[in-house]
């Protein structure tokens, strides 16, 4: 009864909220029944399937969503460890640039207070490595930390060398400062144009590229290719980091802007670079103005280094810079790779303005990389700058003249040490540090007694000719540049001895074409020759008692019968060479500055326009015109005496060598100085002898007293 | 030579300029050595003291204060290398290959030149150049001498191998081309300089030092060589 009821009664139960018919017939049932709750089996069994089902969804609901918890944790560890993995290294960069700056700062105070700084952290920076730290980067791995000291210790050593005085960097940079305010803007929106060509390059090259900015960035003197490696890193460190937050969008801005502010800075600072053609010249400035940069760089990555850590999924992808391996393995492929690339070249692009602009067109067109020797500086886009490339070392005291041949890269040097030398440039040292090639001589030249003092090499390149201070000129054949420097000793190279000069010789010049020899020397005389010919002596021209002593002679190029000559009382004169009579004086003296003796060092006539050149003892060089004597422009050129001259081939561009230490490159046209190298140490008050341009291939070359000679490229 | 106020201090700029006459070549005052300011200061004391007094070799060989025996060697042997030059442009004259075939002193040597792959036995006149250049490029290297004015501990050795083979160009010619080596000896104190030097220094063992160089042995062998 009660089963037969109970379902009954259960379906009715249920049946009965369902409906209010049925409600009144289960209320009617419920009365009926009683107080008795309405349990009916089927009910029951019902009930507790649904609230099993319900169970069993909510369960599994549980178990999906733990599974996404784990592995959500999971992402989110790898991230985390990915950021620690980061921030360690970045924490490592940090540490070796303070020990970097702390050790330039203590040689700058050394040098400028000639004590030792208070060196109480003066450790390097003690390293812990894991082991995927090791696999860091191309050139930057443990081991950098070794070559890295020899580079300290060979920059500790140059420093130790060079005895700059800071009033010569001061107007240098100055004057570097003021030619780069030209420039900064133009280069910049360069730079912009210059991005869609990186885009479409191989992703690799103009990250490498602006890696190897991130040398100039770093202002460290790059001794070292560590060193340069270093800064790449940070470099490419910062231009990952600046992807990486979300807000790092907004971020990079700021980037940019604290980059534009420093780029005054760091153009310079890049200049400055650019005009160390040797890793020797290390320059005070740059270190205190690292100061600043560096806190700066420090302070940003203090920035960045948070940001990463709020930072977004992406960021662990992007932890792996383009030069390093940070996680010792790019587990997680980055699909925006070229994006990346692009993001991260543009605060490089802001930061390094025109550096990288200029890289990207030369990656665009030549993917052969020339600039790994040149630590100074990439080429400008629209101005070509010159790089130190080759050392001559191997004369013993300083190099006076010297004179490159005519189509071959083949030098000759002219020195105090009483021999001339012959190079060739093609055979060089193998070194070990391709910064600057040193190269060794193929040939010496001895015959000479006393100091050779000037050098001219005939048009065809075969013979040369010295000077020197026993008043004798040497006629030589010039030897192959192929030749075994160990060769046996050939009688024959030492052609012919011109003697005729009672004293020291200290100009020759020999005509372009016929075979013709000006000489002058300091018994007053300037002798044309014709060596070869008996007698070889053809004129001889004496100047006035008071006009001193001859001290250069050129031949006219654009008038081949007149020759000029300069001599130390600042006068110059244009002789005609048949008859040896003085044609015009050309008004040195009086557009010099008057009152004590204002020699002439050097002079030089233009290959194409009737312009005379000099380069007198008060630091300025005129020009002149070869018609009517006048004067057309004068110029401070140094902050010393300016030594030498040279015109380069076509007629476009001065070089002058002086003894403060620089040789200047002019623009004729202009008459601006495009490019100033820092060379040579002073030895007595010189430092600068000679300087020349290769008559047809792209060097040039200076002459030091410090017994060096330097190419550059 | 200019006087030119160039600074408080000196009154004279020390430069050769274009035009100075040979006999004023380096025509300025002495310097302190405290006083140079180059990084070359070394070189350029040296040359001072022997343009002063060339044979006063005691006063060329002292060091002044505050030099480094190493950068004190290095830069005399710099100098001996270039006075040396004037020496071989003498040989070049007499000596030939025809008649010095061999590097000799005495009878007892021949001297191998060590400038080639192979030690060869070069003429003596090629032995000469050979070891001056070679000489010239090791001294010059940035291998082994990087720095003017700090040497390398490692590299003080190679002076030591330097001046043997230097010597041997004096041995050579002190019994091969006596008048020479006199003529020359006279106008430069060279050899005896050479020997006090390396004495001094003990770079060479004094068994290889042949050529009399004391005075009075000097006065009875040039007796009994003429």
């Amino acid at each position: 009864m009660n089963d037969g009821e109970g379902p009954g009664s259960q379906h009715a139960g249920q049946l009965g909220p369902v409906s209010g018919a049925m409600g009144m017939m289960t209320k009617q049932q419920a009365d009926d029944v009683g107080q008795r709750p309405q349990y009916s089996m089927p009910g029951i069994l019902h009930f507790l399937q649904t609230e099993w089902a319900r169970f069993e969804m909510e369960r599994s609901q549980w178990e999906v969503e733990r599974a996404e918890l784990q592995a959500r944790i999971a992402f989110l560890q790898g991230e985390r460890k990915g950021q620690e993995n980061l921030k360690q290294d970045l924490v490592r960069r940090i540490k070796m640039l303070e020990f970097a700056l702390k050790q330039e700062r203590a040689k700058y105070h050394k040098l400028k207070y000639g004590t030792e700084l208070n060196q109480e952290d003066l450790k390097p920076p003690s390293l812990e490595k894991k082991e995927e730290d090791a696999v860091d980067g191309e050139v930057m791995p443990s081991a950098g930390n070794v070559s890295w000291r020899q580079g300290r210790h060979l920059l500790r050593q140059y420093l130790q060398e060079i005895g700059y005085t800071d009033t010569i960097i001061d107007v240098r940079s100055a004057r570097v400062r003021s030619l780069l305010g030209l420039q900064a803007h133009a280069a910049e929106s360069e730079a912009e144009g210059a991005q869609p060509a990186i885009v479409q390059m191989n992703g690799e090259v103009p990250s490498k590229r602006a890696g190897d900015q991130g040398k100039a960035r770093g202002k460290k003197m790059p001794a070292s290719l560590v060193d340069s490696a270093l800064l790449d890193s940070e470099a490419s460190v910062l231009a990952t980091l600046d992807f990486l937050g979300q807000d790092g969008m907004e971020d990079e801005d700021n980037l940019s802007d604290e980059d534009d502010g420093l780029a005054g800075e760091e153009e310079s600072e890049v200049k400055h670079v650019k005009k160390r053609p040797k890793m020797q010249n290390v320059d005070n400035i740059a270190m205190m103005e690292d100061d600043t940069e560096t806190e700066e760089a420090l302070a940003e990555f203090d920035f960045l280094v948070e940001e990463a850590e709020n930072g977004a999924g992406e960021a662990q992808s992007h932890g792996d810079g383009p030069e390093w391996g940070l996680q010792g393995g790019s587990s997680i492929a980055f699909p925006s790779d070229s994006r990346k690339q692009i993001i991260g070249t543009d605060p490089d692009d802001e930061s390094f303005g025109e550096e990288l602009g200029e890289l990207a067109d030369l990656t665009v067109n030549n993917e052969a990389d020339q600039n790994n020797y040149d630590i100074s500086s990439p080429k400008e886009a629209y101005r070509k700058t010159w790089n130190a490339k080759y050392t001559l070392r191997s004369h013993f005291d300083g190099v006076r003249s010297l004179a490159f041949h005519p189509v071959d890269p083949v030098l000759i040097t002219a020195s105090e040490d009483h021999t001339l030398k012959l190079w060739n440039l093609q055979k060089t040292v193998p070194a070990k540090k391709a910064t600057s090639l040193d190269v060794e001589p193929v040939y010496t030249f001895r015959a000479h007694i006393g100091p050779v003092l000037c050098l001219a090499v005939n048009s065809t390149g075969e013979q040369c000719f010295s000077g020197g201070q026993d008043s004798t000129i040497r006629c030589w054949n010039i030897p192959s540049s192929n030749i075994d420097p160990y060769d046996s000793f050939d009688q024959n190279v030492l052609n012919c001895t011109l003697e005729g000069h009672t004293n020291a010789v200290w100009g020759l010049s020999v005509h372009s074409s016929k075979m013709q020899l000006l000489s002058c020397s300091a018994d007053g005389t300037v002798r044309l020759w014709s060596p070869g010919q008996k007698p070889p002596l053809l004129q001889s021209y004496t100047a006035e008692e008071d006009d001193g002593a001859p001290t250069s002679v050129d031949f006219v190029r654009c008038d081949p019968s007149q020759m000029v000559a300069s001599y130390s009382s600042s006068n110059t004169y244009i002789y005609d060479i048949e008859t040896g009579k003085q044609v015009l004086c050309i008004n040195t003296k009086s557009a010099s500055e008057d009152g004590g003796n204002n020699q002439i060092n050097c002079v030089v006539n233009h290959p194409t326009l009737p312009v005379t050149i000099t380069a007198h003892e008060d630091r300025n060089i005129r020009f002149f015109d070869n018609t009517t004597g006048k004067l057309i422009h004068s110029m401070v050129a140094h902050l010393n005496a300016v030594s030498s001259l040279a015109v380069d081939p076509n007629g476009l561009y001065l070089l002058s060598g002086s003894h403060d230490c620089s040789i200047r490159l002019w623009n004729l046209d202009s008459k601006t100085c495009v490019q100033e190298i820092t060379a040579h140490r002073k030895k007595f008050e010189e430092s600068i002898h000679d300087v020349a341009f290769h008559p047809s291939k792209p060097y040039i070359a200076s002459a030091g007293a410090d017994a060096l000679a330097k190419v550059f490229v | 030579m200019k006087m030119k106020m160039a600074d408080g201090n000196s009154a004279v700029l020390r430069r050769n300029r274009p035009g100075t006459k040979a006999e004023d070549w380096c025509n300025w005052s002495d310097e302190a050595f405290e006083e140079m300011d180059s990084t070359l200061a070394v070189q350029q004391f040296i040359q001072q003291a022997i343009r002063k007094d060339f044979t006063n070799i005691e006063e060329i060989l002292t060091p002044p204060e505050g030099v480094e025996e190493g950068v004190w060697k290095y830069e005399h042997l710099r100098q001996f290398c270039m006075e040396l030059n004037g020496l071989c442009v003498k040989l070049q004259t007499e000596c030939h290959p025809e008649q010095c075939s061999q590097m000799t002193a005495t009878e007892q040597w021949i001297f191998l030149c060590a400038a080639h792959k192979t030690p060869k036995e070069c003429p003596a006149i090629d032995y000469t150049r050979h070891t001056l250049d070679g000489a010239a490029c090791l001294l010059n290297s940035n291998k082994y001498f990087p720095s003017r004015v700090c040497i390398k501990e490692s590299s003080v050795n190679k002076l030591g191998s330097v001046c043997r083979r230097v010597y041997r160009i004096f041995s050579h010619a002190y019994f091969h081309h006596r008048t020479l080596f006199d003529e020359y000896e006279n106008e430069t104190y060279l050899c005896r300089r050479f020997t006090k030097f390396v004495t001094k220094y003990n770079l060479m063992s004094k068994d290889n030092l042949i050529v009399p160089i004391l005075e009075d042995q000097n006065a009875i062998d040039g007796e009994s060589e003429a």
